[in-house]
This record gives C-alpha cells, sequence and structure tokens, in this order.
C-alpha cells in the first residue's frame, strides 16, 4: 500500500494543512502511549481516525510513526487494524521505521485469536520492503499451515505477495508446491480459490524462464485438477466460481462426451443471480463447443434468455458490460437473435453508450423479415434529441441498405432524412447516399433529384460536402446545375478549409469536365489554377497529375479520371476475422468491452496509437467508405488498415501515390496504375500487361502492395491463371449453388504448413502468390475453411474450391467447382501444388 | 484472472478522494489524477463506464453523491467488477443501516477500511456476505467471537461448511414469532408507437423475502408459472388445473437456491439467509397486463399555440387502485404559459424538464380521467425551431396487481422443530420504463 498521495496534496483548499495537526498528533499520541488507565482505548481510538483520515486525504503524516507503534500495543482489535492500515501506508517509504513493526507484527501472527492472527499476516506481507523478507517466510509457513481457515486463506494470498516482493525467496521456501498442495485438499473453498488465483499468477510469470513452471501451470489446466474443481464449483463463493469457470474454458476435452458432461454440470450457473458467473458460464459453454457446430448454435440460442436478462436487470454499469457481451454474439451470429429485435429498441432515457451498442445490434441483426420495422424504429431515433446518437441512428440504416437486397423502401427514407432540413441529418444523409450509389447505381435517378435540391450552402461538415462534390462530379450528366454548382464552389476554394473537399472538387470538377466539357472548361481552368497554387501537398500534387495528364492526352485522362465503374458489391469490414476471433477467444474481459484484443491495450507496444482515443466503435465508423473492388481484400484487412483512415476514396488513392513527393519508384507506380487501368478498359488480357505486375486494386488498394507477386515459375504450364482474377460474392454464391462437384479431394499437408496455420491469413496471402484468391474464410482450430477462386488467364473461366482443413491431422479436403469441367484436374494439380508449398 | 483489482477509490463529486485502498504496486500513485483530469472533469463522464487511461483501465459507478472507481492495469473481467462495487455497496449499506453517500463514508471510513481489507485481498474478491463478515466486523469493535471459545475456534465459514455450505445462514437463530413477508415487485416496461402499436413490452420481476425464521427451515415456493405447474401435474400424474399459467422467460435465483433440484424438479427450495434477499429474478414478454393505456393528441395551432389533450385508462380491476400517478408529457423549450382542465388530479407545467406533469395520487381501476392543455409558446426568430418529440413517460405504482399475472401458489415451511409459520404476501407492479410516443 504505497501512500496514497503522499507527494501531491489534495487540491481542495478546505482542508487543513497539515503540519500543525501532525505534531499535535504527534504530542498527544506520545502521552497516551505509556497510559494504561481505563477507557484509554476509546481516545486513543479518536487520534487513530484522526491519523488515518489525515492520510486518506493525502497529508503526510508519517511523522507519528513511531508514536503509532508505541501505541500499537493493544488487545483492541479496531485499533489493531487502523495500526496495521497505518504501517501498511508508510513501510515502503520508511523501510527503518518498518523493521520497528516486524516485532509486534510477528507476536501478533501468533496471538491465540486467529482474527489477529489473520491480520497480523496480512499487515506483515503488506509491508512491501524487499529487505524484511526474510522475516516473512516464518509466519507464513506457520499460516499455511494454521488450523483455521481464516488465516490460511490470508496466508495464500500472503505467499502471492511476497513472490511480488521478492520472486526468489518464495520460489526457494518452496511455497508454490504447498500451494498446490492445499488447492487440492484443503477443505475451505476459499482457500482453494486463493490457492488457485495465485498458482496461475505465479506459474504465469516464472514460465518465461523455468521449464517446470510452465509444466506446472499446463497441469492447472489438466483433467484432474478441473474435474476437482468442478466437483466442488457449488461450494465456492461467487467470485471464486468466475475464476474456476475461467480456468475451465482452457481446458480442452478429450471428446464429445466429456464436453457434454461438464456443459450438464455448469449449467445450473446459468441460472445465477451473478451475471459475472452467468459470463464465465457462457464463456465455457462456447469454448467447449466450437468444433461442434450444431451444439454451438444451440449453446446460442441457450444462453439467449439469460443475457438478455442480464441487461434489463442491475445497474446501468452492469447491463452495459452484459450488453458488450451480447454485442459481441449478435455480431458472430445475427440470424440466432434476428427474431430478438425488440430487445435492442432503445428507450429514451438510456445512457448513451448502451445506445450505440444497441443500435449496431439493430443493424446487425436486421433480415428480409424485420428490416421495416427496425428502420421504422431507426429513423425515429434519427430525430432523437442526442446528436450523435441520431448520426449513428441514420448512419445505421445505411449499413441495412447497404448490406439488404431490398433497399427500395430504405432509400426512400434516407431521401426524407434529407428533407427534414436539419444540419447534421442532412450530412449523414449525404454521406449515406453516396455510399449508397456507389453499390446501387441504378437509384441514381431517384436520389440525384433530391440532392440536386440540397443548397451546398446549407452542407458545412468536410466528409458531407466532400459526398455531395462526389455525386455533383459523378452524376453531372444528370444534374442540371451542376457545373454551375462546381462554379461556385470553386470560386470560394480560398475559404475552404478542408483539404478532403478541395480534392473532390478537382476531381468532380475533370469528371464535369469530360460530361460536359463547354459548360465546364472555364471552371476547370480556374479549379486546376487553384489547385495548383495550393499549399496542401496533396492537392497540389493532383492538380499537377490531372494538368499534365490532360496535356499528354485528353482520351487517356478520361480513362484516368471518368472510367465505367463496377458497382461496389462488398464495403470493408473493419476488422480482420483474425482479430475477431482472438477478441471472442478474450470472451468476458475487458477485450470485448474495448473491442480490440488485450495485447492491444496491455502491451505497451500497442498502446501507443490507441491512448487517451479509444472512443468505442469509431472504428468501425471510421473505415465505412473504404472502397474494396475486391471483396477477396476485404478478408486481409490487418491490424494496420484498422489504425490508418481508410475513408479516402478511389481517386485520392492514385494520387496519394504522389503525396510523399516526386520519387521515382513511386511515380512509376502510378504510371503503372494508369496503364493496368487501360489494360482493362481496352480488355485485353491482364497476362499481355506484363509491367504491371501488381493488380490494379493492389495498387489502389488498402496497402496490400506488399503481396508477393505471382510466380510464374510455380504455376504448371498446363494452366495459367489470372493473378488479376475478380469475382464478387454474390456471383461466387450463385456458381458454387449451380455448378456440379467436378473433384472432391483430400490433400495432406506438410508440418510446416500446419505451423503456418497459426496465422490462416498467411495461407490467403500465400494462395494469392498462386493466382488463387480468397474470397471467404472462417474456422476455429484446428478447423479451418476456406473458399478460394481462380480464373483463367486467357478466357474468363472460374474455378471454384472449398477447402477444409484439419490442423490436427494435417489434412486438407478440397472440392472443386469450375466452369470448364475438363480442366478441373489440372486446375486441382495446381491447388494441391500451391498448398504443398505453403510454409512459415 | 477475475479481477485482479489494482486500487479502489471513493470520491465525491468534486473529485476529493473519501477512501482509497490501493491493492498492487502496478499502478502509479497518481491514478485518482487522471481520474479527475480524464473523466471527470471531461466530458467523458457519462459516455462510458469503463475507460482507458494510459495503461489502466477505470470502471467507475457513481451511487448517490460518490464515485466508486476501480482500477485494474490487466485484461480483467468487467462484469465481476461491476458486481463486485455493487454487491460492496450493498455491504456497506446494511452496515450503515441504509444510506449510501458521503457524508456516511466520511461518518464510517475507519469501517470502510476494515471491510475493504476483508473483501478484497491483493485484487482477489474474498468473502462479500454480510451475514458473515457481520460475524467479526462489527462498528463496536469488540475483540472478536472467536477469542471466547479458548480451542479449536472455527471460522463461520468452516463450521457452516459442515452443516451443508449453506455460507449465507448462522446457526442457532431464534425467534419468537416464525414470519416470512414476500414482495412480488413487478417493473413494466413499455414502448409504445405514435400509432398506438405496442414495440416493446416486458416485465422484469423479482421476489423480496424477509425471513425472520428460528433454526435451519428448509422453504419451498410454488408459483404459478408454466414449466411448474407442468411438471407437478406429471409428478401427481394428474392433469393441469385450469387457470392462468404464466410462461417466464428466464429466470435466475439467489445463491441459496438449489438449483439442481430446480432443473431437475422445477421447484424452488432452499434454506433463506436471515433477514431481507432478492429470492429471484424473472423476465416475462408474453401476455403482459399493461395496466394503463395512453391516448395523447397534441395539435400544434399555428405557431405560438398548441393543444395538449391526453385519456389514460386504467385497465385493471376496478376494486384496485394505482397510486403516485405521474404522467409526463413534454412540450417545447420555448412554452410560456399553460391552461388545464383535468377530471381528476392535479396538472402543471414544470420549465426544468420541458414537460406537462400531471399527478393523481390514487388512480382507482376502470377509469379514464382526461386532461387537456393549452400550451401558448413564445414565437421564436428561428423559422422551425425543431422541436424532436420526446415521448410521454409515465410512473405509477398498482399494488395487489402483477403485470405478468404471476401468483404465489405457496410457501411450504419445514423446520426440524416443527413450528408455525406466519407468511405474508404482498404484490406490486410499478413503471420501469413506461414510454409512448407522440405523433408528428
Amino acid at each position: 500500500m504505497a501512500p496514497p498521495a503522499q507527494a501531491h496534496r489534495s487540491p481542495s483548499p478546505s482542508q487543513p494543512s497539515g503540519k500543525g495537526e501532525v505534531s499535535d498528533l504527534k504530542s498527544q499520541l506520545r502521552q497516551l502511549a505509556g497510559s494504561r488507565a481505563p477507557g484509554i482505548d476509546d481516545s486513543k481510538r479518536e487520534l487513530f481516525k484522526k491519523v488515518i483520515s489525515y492520510m486518506t486525504i493525502g497529508i503526510d503524516v508519517s511523522a507519528v510513526f513511531g508514536e503509532m507503534v508505541m501505541c500499537s500495543a493493544t488487545s483492541d482489535i479496531v485499533l489493531k487494524k487502523m495500526c496495521y492500515l497505518y504501517v501498511g501506508n508508510y513501510a515502503k517509504v520508511n523501510p527503518d521505521l518498518a523493521l520497528l513493526t516486524i516485532n509486534f507484527l510477528q507476536r501478533d501472527c501468533k496471538d491465540e485469536d486467529p482474527m489477529i492472527r489473520g491480520l497480523a499476516l496480512r499487515s506483515l506481507c503488506s509491508l512491501r520492503v524487499a529487505n524484511l523478507v526474510e522475516y516473512l517466510v516464518g509466519p507464513l509457513g506457520l499460516g499455511l499451515k494454521d488450523n483455521n481457515s481464516y488465516v490460511r486463506t490470508v496466508a495464500v494470498i500472503g505467499v502471492l505477495k511476497l513472490y511480488h516482493i521478492s520472486a526468489p525467496t518464495c520460489i526457494d521456501a518452496d511455497f508454490p508446491p504447498t500451494l498446490k498442495h492445499l488447492m487440492l485438499n484443503d477443505p475451505d473453498p476459499q482457500v482453494v480459490a486463493n490457492c488457485l488465483s495465485a498458482l496461475q499468477e505465479i506459474w504465469s510469470l516464472e514460465a518465461s524462464t523455468s521449464e517446470e513452471a510452465s509444466r506446472e501451470r499446463e497441469a492447472l489446466i489438466s483433467k484432474p485438477v478441473i474435474y476437482y474443481l468442478l466437483n466442488r464449483i457449488k461450494e465456492f463463493s461467487e467470485w471464486a466460481q468466475c475464476l474456476v469457470l475461467e480456468l475451465v474454458a482452457k481446458y480442452v476435452p478429450l471428446d464429445s462426451n466429456e464436453i457434454f458432461d461438464i456443459m450438464n454440470l455448469l449449467e445450473d450457473r446459468l441460472q445465477h443471480a451473478n451475471g459475472a458467473v452467468v459470463l464465465s458460464t457462457i464463456k465455457v459453454f462456447l469454448h467447449l463447443t466450437l468444433s461442434m457446430t450444431d451444439v454451438h448454435q444451440q449453446v446460442y440460442e441457450r444462453i439467449k434468455a439469460p443475457l438478455l436478462t442480464l441487461v434489463s436487470s442491475g445497474s446501468p454499469e452492469q447491463s452495459y458490460a452484459v450488453l458488450s457481451h451480447l454485442h459481441i454474439l449478435v455480431m458472430r451470429a445475427p440470424f440466432i437473435f434476428a427474431s430478438d429485435y425488440k430487445h435492442f429498441y432503445c428507450q429514451y432515457n438510456e445512457p448513451s453508450y448502451v445506445k450505440k451498442l444497441k443500435l449496431e445490434m439493430l443493424t446487425a441483426v436486421a433480415n428480409e423479415s424485420n428490416t421495416y420495422e427496425i428502420v421504422t424504429e431507426l429513423c425515429e431515433y434519427a430525430a432523437n434529441v442526442d446528436i450523435p446518437i441520431a448520426r449513428e441512428s441514420i448512419r445505421a440504416v445505411g449499413k441495412i441498405a447497404l448490406q439488404q437486397y431490398d433497399v427500395n423502401a430504405i432509400v426512400d427514407r434516407l431521401l426524407q432524412f434529407l428533407e427534414m432540413e436539419k444540419d447534421y441529418v442532412t450530412a449523414e444523409a449525404l454521406v449515406l447516399v453516396k455510399d449508397l450509389l456507389r453499390k446501387y447505381p441504378q437509384w441514381s435517378h431517384d436520389c440525384i433529384a433530391v440532392v440536386g435540391s440540397i443548397s451546398s450552402q446549407n452542407v458545412q461538415e468536410p466528409k458531407a460536402k466532400a459526398a455531395l462534390i462526389w455525386m455533383l462530379g459523378e452524376y453531372s450528366q444528370d444534374m442540371q446545375d451542376a457545373p454551375y454548382i462546381l462554379e461556385s464552389l470553386t470560386e470560394n476554394w480560398e475559404e475552404e478549409p478542408s483539404a478532403e473537399v478541395r480534392l473532390h472538387l478537382l476531381t468532380a470538377v475533370m469528371k464535369c469536365f469530360f460530361k460536359r466539357p463547354p459548360e465546364t472548361q472555364k471552371v476547370l481552368g480556374a479549379a486546376l489554377a487553384a489547385g495548383l497554387a495550393d499549399f496542401h501537398q496533396d492537392v497540389h500534387d493532383r492538380a499537377l497529375f490531372y494538368h499534365r495528364l490532360l496535356q499528354y492526352n485528353v482520351s487517356v485522362a478520361e480513362r484516368v479520371v471518368n472510367p465505367p465503374k463496377q458497382a461496389v458489391s462488398v464495403f470493408a469490414d473493419t476488422q480482420s476475422s483474425e482479430i475477431k476471433d482472438r477478441i471472442f477467444d478474450e470472451f468476458n474481459s475487458l477485450s470485448v468491452v474495448y473491442q480490440k484484443p488485450s495485447y492491444m491495450f496491455t502491451d505497451k507496444d500497442y498502446r501507443g496509437p490507441f491512448e487517451f482515443s479509444d472512443e468505442l466503435g469509431n472504428l468501425s465508423i471510421a473505415a465505412e467508405s473504404a472502397d474494396n473492388v475486391v471483396p477477396a481484400q476485404g478478408v486481409e484487412a490487418n491490424d494496420k488498415d484498422l489504425l490508418l483512415s481508410t475513408s479516402e476514396k478511389e481517386e485520392i488513392r492514385g494520387a496519394t501515390f504522389n503525396v510523399s513527393g516526386y520519387s521515382a519508384p513511386l511515380y512509376d507506380s502510378s504510371a503503372a496504375s494508369v496503364q493496368s487501368e487501360l489494360a482493362i478498359i481496352s480488355s485485353t488480357s491482364a497476362g499481355s500487361a506484363p509491367s504491371s505486375s501488381l493488380a490494379i486494386d493492389d495498387l489502389l488498394g488498402l496497402g496490400l502492395s506488399a503481396a508477393p507477386a505471382p510466380e510464374p515459375a510455380s504455376v504448371p504450364p498446363s494452366l495459367k491463371l489470372n493473378s488479376k482474377a475478380i469475382l464478387d460474392p454474390g456471383t461466387f454464391q450463385q456458381k458454387w449453388r449451380q455448378l456440379p462437384i467436378s473433384l472432391s479431394q483430400e490433400f495432406s499437408l506438410s508440418p510446416e504448413g500446419v505451423a503456418a496455420l497459426t496465422t490462416p491469413q498467411a495461407l490467403l496471402w500465400h494462395m494469392q502468390g498462386h493466382s488463387i484468391h480468397c474470397i471467404a474464410s472462417g474456422g476455429h482450430s484446428p478447423n479451418f475453411k476456406f473458399f478460394f477462386f481462380a480464373q483463367k488467364a486467357e478466357e474468363s473461366s472460374n474455378f471454384l474450391v472449398e477447402c477444409i482443413i484439419n490442423t490436427s491431422s494435417a489434412k486438407a479436403q478440397v472440392k472443386i467447382k469450375a466452369d470448364d469441367q475438363s480442366t478441373s484436374q489440372a486446375f486441382s494439380d495446381v491447388f494441391q501444388s500451391a498448398l504443398s508449398k505453403f510454409s512459415v | 484472472m477475475p479481477v485482479a483489482a489494482s486500487a479502489i477509490y471513493f470520491l465525491n463529486l468534486r473529485g476529493d478522494v473519501l477512501i482509497n485502498r490501493l491493492y498492487r504496486d502496478d499502478v502509479g500513485g497518481n491514478m485518482v489524477d487522471a481520474f479527475r483530469t480524464h473523466i471527470m472533469q471531461t466530458k467523458e463522464l457519462g459516455t462510458c463506464p469503463v475507460r482507458q487511461i494510459g495503461g489502466c483501465s477505470f470502471f467507475y459507478m457513481r451511487i448517490s453523491n460518490v464515485y466508486i472507481v476501480i482500477v485494474v492495469s490487466s485484461n480483467a473481467n468487467v462484469a465481476c467488477a461491476f458486481k463486485f462495487v455493487v454487491e460492496a455497496v450493498a455491504l456497506f449499506k446494511s452496515y450503515f443501516g441504509g444510506a449510501f453517500d458521503e457524508d456516511a463514508i466520511r461518518n464510517n471510513f475507519v469501517l470502510i477500511y476494515e471491510l475493504l481489507d476483508e473483501i478484497m485481498d491483493f485484487g482477489y474478491p474474498q468473502n462479500l456476505s454480510p451475514e458473515i463478515l457481520k460475524l467479526y466486523i462489527t462498528q463496536e469493535g469488540v475483540r472478536s467471537p472467536f477469542s471466547s471459545k479458548p480451542t479449536d475456534r472455527p471460522v463461520p465459514n468452516a463450521t457452516l461448511q459442515v452443516t451443508g455450505a449453506v455460507g449465507w445462514r448462522r446457526e442457532g437463530l431464534v425467534y419468537k414469532k416464525n414470519e416470512v413477508f414476500l414482495d412480488i415487485v413487478e417493473s413494466v416496461n413499455l414502448l409504445m408507437s405514435s400509432k398506438g402499436s405496442v414495440l416493446r413490452c416486458d416485465v422484469t420481476g423479482k421476489i423480496l423475502m424477509k425471513c425472520f425464521l428460528s433454526g435451519m427451515p428448509d422453504l419451498k415456493l410454488g408459483l404459478n408459472d408454466k414449466i411448474g405447474l407442468e411438471k407437478e401435474s406429471q409428478l401427481k400424474s394428474r392433469p393441469t388445473k385450469s387457470g392462468k399459467t404464466i410462461e417466464l422467460d428466464d429466470v435466475t435465483f439467489h445463491q441459496c437456491v438449489n438449483l439442481t433440484r430446480f432443473n431437475s424438479e422445477k421447484t424452488v427450495s432452499f434454506v433463506p439467509p436471515d433477514g431481507e434477499f432478492e429470492l429471484m429474478k424473472y423476465r416475462i414478454t408474453e401476455g403482459v397486463n399493461l395496466p394503463f393505456r395512453v391516448l395523447p393528441t397534441i395539435k400544434e395551432l399555428g405557431r405560438t399555440r398548441m393543444e395538449v389533450n391526453v385519456k389514460i385508462k386504467s385497465v385493471f380491476g376496478a376494486k384496485m387502485f394505482a397510486l403516485g400517478v405521474v404522467i409526463k408529457i413534454p412540450v417545447p423549450k420555448q412554452t410560456a404559459k399553460t391552461s388545464f382542465q383535468v377530471t381528476s388530479g392535479r396538472a402543471k407545467y414544470n420549465a426544468s424538464i420541458d414537460c406537462l406533469v400531471w399527478k393523481i395520487r390514487k388512480f382507482p381501476g376502470q377509469t379514464e380521467p382526461t386532461m387537456s392543455a393549452e400550451v401558448e409558446l413564445i414565437s421564436t426568430m428561428a423559422e422551425k425551431k425543431s422541436w424532436t418529440r420526446p415521448p410521454i413517460q409515465m410512473e405509477f405504482q398498482v399494488p395487489m396487481f402483477t403485470a405478468s399475472g404471476l401468483r404465489v401458489r405457496f410457501l411450504k415451511v419445514w423446520e426440524k422443530s416443527g413450528y408455525n409459520t406466519v407468511e405474508w404476501v404482498r404484490y406490486i407492479t410499478k413503471a420501469g420504463s413506461y414510454e409512448i410516443r407522440l405523433a408528428s
């Protein structure tokens, strides 16, 4: 117990300065120390209380240490406790004085009253002075053997405290084996629980240096220990039950019988009044059944009711903790919760952190049957007084629109938002309409009519303004006034604070120019001139780039700036499945609340970028507008992508290559991007443009430039695959349903391959190197499932692969479907050779 | 590690430390400052009860005028931490006799330090049961009870161990009159759309028990819930009696309830703790009887006048009545003048919450009082000063009524001495979040 606020005084002005009072106390204590008059304990108590209260508010009362110790010779237990508290607080900074207390503490450790023995032992271990540890070993040893369980519980934790003061002393005294013995034999459940806590800590810390310790740590999750603890689970206090359940969740049962036995034994824990116990039990259930898909789903059904009860009972803080866990489960299996959507409706007075989670869950569970109700409800929130929540609700409507097939009604609602004439509603709705148009270009007609009526003066937020400008450029042929609005925006170039908006303005003017040259020519000149004079590097560079491009060849420029666009089928997911799985592994902990794995907030290296910026959920919003033309890359958005703002539009990306200046290789690569774009437009096969060895999407995309280039040597000559194959998930699913299985095979994996699969991402990268792209992947050790696709280089003939890998048997089961059945064997060979080369 | 709390702080609303207890050395001493500067003095306070500052996570809860803050440095179990705080506060309350606020803490800080020592050691929760703690932590500070018995003084836990793991009940209790009080308290939550359709409706109920029973009694509680009744009729091979049966969505029990027997026989049997405790909690979403229907009409007459008409129908039995009914009807901020006509109770305009507040102290069943109000607004410069139309909110208590229809069928008490017990059962339904949206 370090002194609470010894160095710094509490800022409250009303508190006494201290000095005078302390010396006063000192003399009063001294008077009492020797006295044995009746009733002396009462006056001592008053004084001690004063000392403790000064200590609490941060006044340094260490000066009376000696007097306190002198007064400690008392039989009054309350006095003793206050004295122990005081000593514990100041011993660390006054090691010399602490020595004074050893004597009376050691004496108390042998008191006939077990309370006093326990208290003294606890205080003795709380002194935390390294050179006094020798005095601890003896009393601790006796304490562990004490016939009173209270003393034993204290002694067990005492061992842990000793370990933290001086690990070698603790190990040399052979305390850990003693604890293990106690854990497995003590009749008192609290002693057992404390042993478990202590041993987990000690062995985890020792494991890095000692093999024996790491064996012991493993032994804690061995069958005998787990069964022993499970059989006693009802004896434990609710807190100890959490501890035990946490341990059980790490246990790997041998077979399904064991799993069912454990679940049957623990099922009644789901009815426990303590939410923490219920959550721990849920964790056990979920982790035990990970490899049993059907049962896992039943577990979800079973835990639904207890979770929903927990959410609606207890303080807002408690329900928030539960709701965070419900949130992660809903995200993993939205369909199971689809019928419970009404539980996620927000109440008017709920705190916004609760509302936010509920909104995300409402978004996730929306499907054909409940979308109407959910969207109606979300629209109610759009008029909410709480503006951040209103914004979230509008975004939620947009997200639902993007994940649904029937967006008809939703588009109407979004357009109604635009007519609500509230700044923030308009702003959010504009951004959404833009995203929506990128996925469903067929709605452009309806949307543009409404968007065209919005005055650009009423839109101030950069994101919304950028969205509006993007639409002006993209649909300038349909919007009568587009060139003139752009013109007035360009006139106010100087006043526009946001570089993002100015970048968009440049591009939009370019696009407009190609569609309506005579009306735009003048604006284009003005915009390029303003851009070239811009102090912002990106804006300047883009203006220069456009300028040179136009000088070089106007029709090339048009193809660069205004190529026919493919509708975006799937927007990038912000969190990789790997991260999500890690969070799920750490169920029932802070990871779930923070929505990031623990290494990101407990490791010092990771903390940096997140510090003070951990506003929940902002990660998921930031990347909403991320472009992801090739779905295969969605799966691969790695940790780093999370940190990057992926909000730039595709047009910007072309320019961001220039951002870092004019360094030659970068410039080349952007030239390559132009080339490869040309290549695609002229629909020449990709193979004919060898200089653009990287797929265009990589150049534009999410930092995939590190992707290994295809290795032609590794591909047998019989079958050439297109390294830039594109297939959207919808088509994939359709084809997968239509095509028969042309080959079903089982391959063996090399041990290195199995080892490398600890990060399934690695396989995706590897296969991409062989021009086999992943469209979806999932699963958990030992079972992984991947869906791949590949395309023939010469013609658009697709191969679809389902690959189930079991790492414990090192086998891969592969099902291949092909447009052209005759080549499936050849493809299978390619696939197998690629897979066999997979290693760390 | 479930919770290895590094420190726990009690702060008042200004941020002064009332109590601090550092359990582990892995956090610095300036944690309170971090909390003050990064949470209390910013707008973050209401945004999230779990916050990360530097390498530490802060869990905080406000209880009356006190913040309780737990600091952890590892990846702790959130639910466990909050539950710990809630339990600790319940424990303190049982010691202080009710209130838990800044004054109570200041007056009892020595006791709190004592308790903090016992309920958590080195960051691990220990024993939080008031029953047990009160045996050896007493405000009077008398010498511990063990010392009176010279040898082999087992700690209560150990004694109870032998008698069958009843860690929540002392032996040797004697009452002259053996009584049990059962309170079935339900809160009914409603969200009604502006079109009058029920968007969401559920009941969360709890059964509170107060036991003054001698010895070690065994209790068995029977409710008119579906599963319990079916099981019973199965066991006695007798068809279920007609009458309403209730389908509970989910139930949780106090730790004293034998869960194994509940799962196998569907009976709620238990050895109760002494005094007051929460026996069970349940949740029901089907077949909820709403005690009140609210029918509002709000007409905006031009820019400066509004007409508000609200009719409330009580749909419970005519012999029953609701108490403390309060209906809050939101009005725009720029309300200047209001006039009311009510057929029952009293209504007035409360400017601090921008609501018309209509109070009816005693509201009989099967009646439908109305309120009509005229509201005059200050005309504002802004062309279309938007009013978000928050929902109407309602508070009430209806004694002897359960929105779920749940009833206690029996409560049996067995004790080896075979004494007679008197059982008292009360029902009450309160408004949870009872919201009716306004049409716009």
